[in-house]
């Protein structure tokens, strides 16, 4: 009974990048609206009703996007009409309206990727891979914000001992290389610090081992099992090219048969297991929690 | 049984003539806890350093480190990493990970530790501590006191045998470091670990030591149980002026007897050698109240729209030419009031006048021309260029005009100056602007004793030059020694004020332990210095049993 964000980070990445990665290699005008509805669907799951304002930035960016190609791309057979002696076909149209979809609903997909995986997250994704680079991105984490306070630091400390002098922008400026200039100082001053810190833990004795707090539960299996299967389904049909559509110069689609439905199901099946998992676990703990 | 023995150690940096350590022999046995004191620059963090071979540094070396009988650098990389552990001043840059749990696992993923063992060590640590709940935190968010106790578990998370402490309490409130000396002693008596630690601040830790060690220009000056040391040290005020005050007072009497260390073995030396049929000094004349330099009226403060108020309705009036100190907890908004007075924030409701002008009134920066200036708590955050000299230059100031001679340090690197060395450089950064309100933020932290005098002499003459000083500190000792008042912090307001003699009295647990020695038998003595006059005009008991 856990909600999809809390299950095993690799799972989740594994996840994202098969729901994306359909997305992005097979342009199925079916596929694309499962990405962009079940990417959105999630969203809203997670957030409510809040964040209306990115939600807007996002169509915006969807009508630009649409809007582009049949401005840009003359392809095509059938002319709407004609503008500044170019036509503007129903073919780049509808091209445009898909490939605007496609780059929204990944983008919602990306937005709920982010929200879910915190900076731990990503450090026991990399961590898998390399425990050196994840320890290099943890201290960055790490130093970042910190280099950003000391030299809000410095620059109070100056100012409340009369350093910008006059208040015009020029010597502002001044002010702040100075500032940036001793910043740098500082961190390696820090650094020395830091290093002596990790020599006298052990650091570079030997061949490291790498710390989570995460775990593979059964749920985490069952759930990787089931997204590669899907993914699995899916992939067939379009190698097999069950699912293709053809925009120019005429729209021409392949035959919808019993492989194009399984593909297509698989694929709306997987996007949907973020939202499901959601439900089922809220309903759960709903009856759960009627109990106490 | 012996766990590390120094032979003859001889230490000389690269491009140094004289030997920062010369002739250091001793043994420490297994479960003994040994403080190592002397003033800056007496040679204490390059002794500690020796004994850990990752941070030896570089040098000219004689002599001999024996760890368990083997000498320090034949032991194995491992051994030597997770036997010998080291503790440094600086919470913050000690730090090496973004997060509390990676913080505790990162020595043991560096031994290559397999997760399941990491797993259970982390926890058993995390709670001997009470880190479980900042266990998944980010290490930004934790106070200088939190970041402190995580380093140490970070460290003992490797099982050291022996711990290494080169100041660890220097950047903490006192409660803080009370809190972390406690757990050391804790440490010590549970498990047996051997701890020598470097210190400043000496009036809780050397009762908890079974040994104290001073050092002096490189060598070892004397060594053996506490109260002996200090009994043969009668006579080096330079380096007594940082010990208990109870031993203090034992020494500046010229008592003989057991030394006492603690504020009871204090009180009990008092009453059983000293009468009380004087009970307080004459109190000092109270100049009149002149016109106001600071004035805080109804000030409200919060950092976003939604959180909590730091500063509530705070009212507060500091006179012109006074030293004013306000103490407080940590989080009370001590420092929030004092970035408040210098505008470096605003307040949104209430006004804050300086010199009878609202701050709102001066234009264009000119509060901070000849006006006010501040001195931040992290000194080094006033240094911008590579040498003292350049950074007196940038601002104007004149070496030669200071109330005090910083004329040895001009030609180093502000950030290789001592705590101390610091203070008084960024002290004369702050003075170029020629302030009249001068604001310092624990102007006494990291300080030895000796700084520390020596920055309550500069404070004052700089009082008789007719400045106004507000000065937020932790220190009660401190403020007992040179506040004209004080005032006492909590929850966004001031709670109560006064002169020290009345302030520290009145209070029973926030105040000096000079006071605590004496509550109920003098009255008003704050400082050592006047209980001392007390004991000699009371005269002692002996003596007039004798007659």
């Amino acid at each position: 009974m856990r909600s999809f964000s809390e299950y095993n980070p690799v799972v989740i990445t594994v996840y994202i990048f098969s729901v994306t990665g359909i997305a992005m290699f097979c342009n199925y005008p079916l596929l694309i609206g499962m990405t962009f509805l079940g990417g959105l669907l999630y969203y809203i799951v997670r957030n409510g009703r809040s964040h209306w304002r990115s939600h807007i930035f996002f169509f915006m960016l969807f009508i630009v996007l649409a809007a582009a190609n049949p401005l840009v791309s003359h392809n095509g057979v059938t002319i709407l009409f004609v503008m500044n002696d170019n036509p503007v076909t129903l073919e780049a149209l509808l091209y445009g309206i898909n490939s605007a979809a496609m780059i929204v609903g990944v983008l919602y997909w990306f937005r709920n990727f982010t929200q879910i995986m915190t900076s731990e997250k990503l450090l026991y994704v990399t961590g898998a891979l390399s425990p050196k680079l994840s320890l290099v991105l943890s201290m960055s984490l790490r130093f970042v914000p910190m280099f950003h306070r000391q030299s809000e630091n410095v620059s109070d400390a100056q100012k409340a001992m009369g350093l910008f002098k006059e208040d015009n922008v020029i010597d502002d400026v001044r002010g702040k290389m100075r500032i940036f200039s001793i910043i740098i100082t500082w961190a390696l001053e820090n650094g020395i610090i830091t290093a002596d810190s990790m020599a006298a833990r052990g650091f570079g004795t030997g061949k490291r081992s790498h710390f989570t707090n995460f775990r593979f539960r059964r749920g985490d299996i069952i759930f990787l099992l089931t997204d590669l299967a899907l993914l699995g389904i899916c992939v067939a049909a379009i190698a097999g090219h069950f699912l293709e559509l053809d925009f120019y110069p005429k729209i021409k689609g392949s035959e919808i048969g019993a492989e194009a439905i399984a593909g297509a199901a698989a694929y709306g099946l997987l996007v949907l297991l973020p939202v499901i998992i959601e439900t089922e676990a809220s309903l759960r703990w709903r009856y759960l929690k009627s109990k106490i | 049984m012996e766990i590390l023995k120094v032979e003859n150690m001889r230490f000389t940096y690269p491009d140094c003539t004289a030997p920062a350590l010369e002739d250091i022999s001793f043994s420490v046995s297994r479960g003994e806890f040994t403080v190592l004191c002397g003033a800056t620059g007496s040679g204490k963090s390059t002794l500690l350093r020796m004994l850990k071979r990752e941070l030896t540094p570089l040098g000219e070396r004689a002599g001999g480190v024996y760890f368990k009988g083997q000498p320090l650098n034949e032991l194995s990389e491992r051994i030597s990493a997770s036997a010998i552990g080291f503790v440094m001043q600086k919470p913050e840059q000690q730090i090496v990970t973004d997060k509390v749990w990676h913080e505790l696992a990162f020595g043991l993923e560096n031994l290559g530790v397999p997760k399941s063992d990491i797993a259970r060590r982390v926890a058993e640590m995390a709670s001997y501590f009470g880190i479980g709940p900042w266990y998944d935190r980010d290490v930004a968010e934790l106070s200088g006191g939190q970041k402190q106790l995580l380093n140490l578990a970070a460290v003992l998370v490797m099982q050291p045998e022996l711990l290494i402490l080169d100041e660890p309490t220097a950047q903490l409130d006192p409660i803080a470091a009370a809190d972390f000396i406690a757990t050391l002693k804790r440490l010590n008596q549970d498990f047996g670990i051997t701890i020598i630690i470097a210190e400043h601040r000496l009036e809780d830790v050397i009762p908890t030591g079974d040994r104290l060690m001073v050092m002096e220009k490189g060598h070892l000056i004397a060594d053996g149980r506490p109260e002996q040391v200090i009994a043969g040290l009668r006579g080096r005020r330079d380096i007594l002026c940082g010990m208990p005050s109870a031993a203090r007072l034992f020494t500046e009497l010229g008592a003989e007897g057991s030394c006492p260390l603690t504020v009871r073995e204090g009180r009990e030396f008092i009453e059983s050698s000293y009468l009380n049929n004087i009970r307080s000094l004459p109190a000092k004349e109270k100049s009149a109240p002149s016109e106001p330099a600071l004035e805080f009226k109804e000030i409200y403060f919060r950092y976003t729209r939604d959180s909590k108020d730091i500063l509530k309705g705070l009212d507060l009036r500091i006179n012109r030419g006074e030293l004013f100190c306000i103490l407080g907890g940590n989080g009370s908004g001590k420092t929030t009031s004092l970035k408040a007075a210098a505008g470096l924030i605003k307040p949104y409701s209430g006004i804050i006048k300086v010199f009878g002008k609202k701050l709102k009134e001066y234009k264009n920066r000119s509060l901070y021309r000849n006006c006010l200036a501040m001195l931040p708590q992290d000194v080094q955050t006033v240094f911008l260029k590579n040498s003292v000299r350049e950074e007196l230059e940038e601002c104007g100031a004149d070496p030669e005009k200071l109330p005090y001679d910083i004329s040895g340090l001009l030609d180093m690197h502000p950030y290789d100056l001592s705590g101390g060395e610091q203070q008084l450089a960024a002290l004369a950064k702050v003075l170029a602007a020629d302030p009249e309100l001068l604001l310092l933020d624990e102007p006494t932290k990291g300080l030895d004793a000796a700084s520390k005098m020596k920055m309550i002499s500069v404070l004052e003459n700089l009082k008789q030059e007719g400045m106004t000083i507000v000065a937020v500190t932790h220190d009660v000792e401190f403020a007992a020694m040179c506040a004209d008042r004080c005032a006492m912090f909590f929850d966004g307001q001031i709670v109560s004020a006064g002169t020290p003699d009345n302030f520290f009295s009145e209070n029973s647990f926030y105040t000096t332990a000079a006071s605590r020695m004496t509550r109920g038998y003098y009255d008003n003595a704050v400082t050592v210095e006047a209980i001392a006059e007390l004991c000699r005009r009371n005269g002692g008991k002996d003596e007039r049993n004798k007659e």
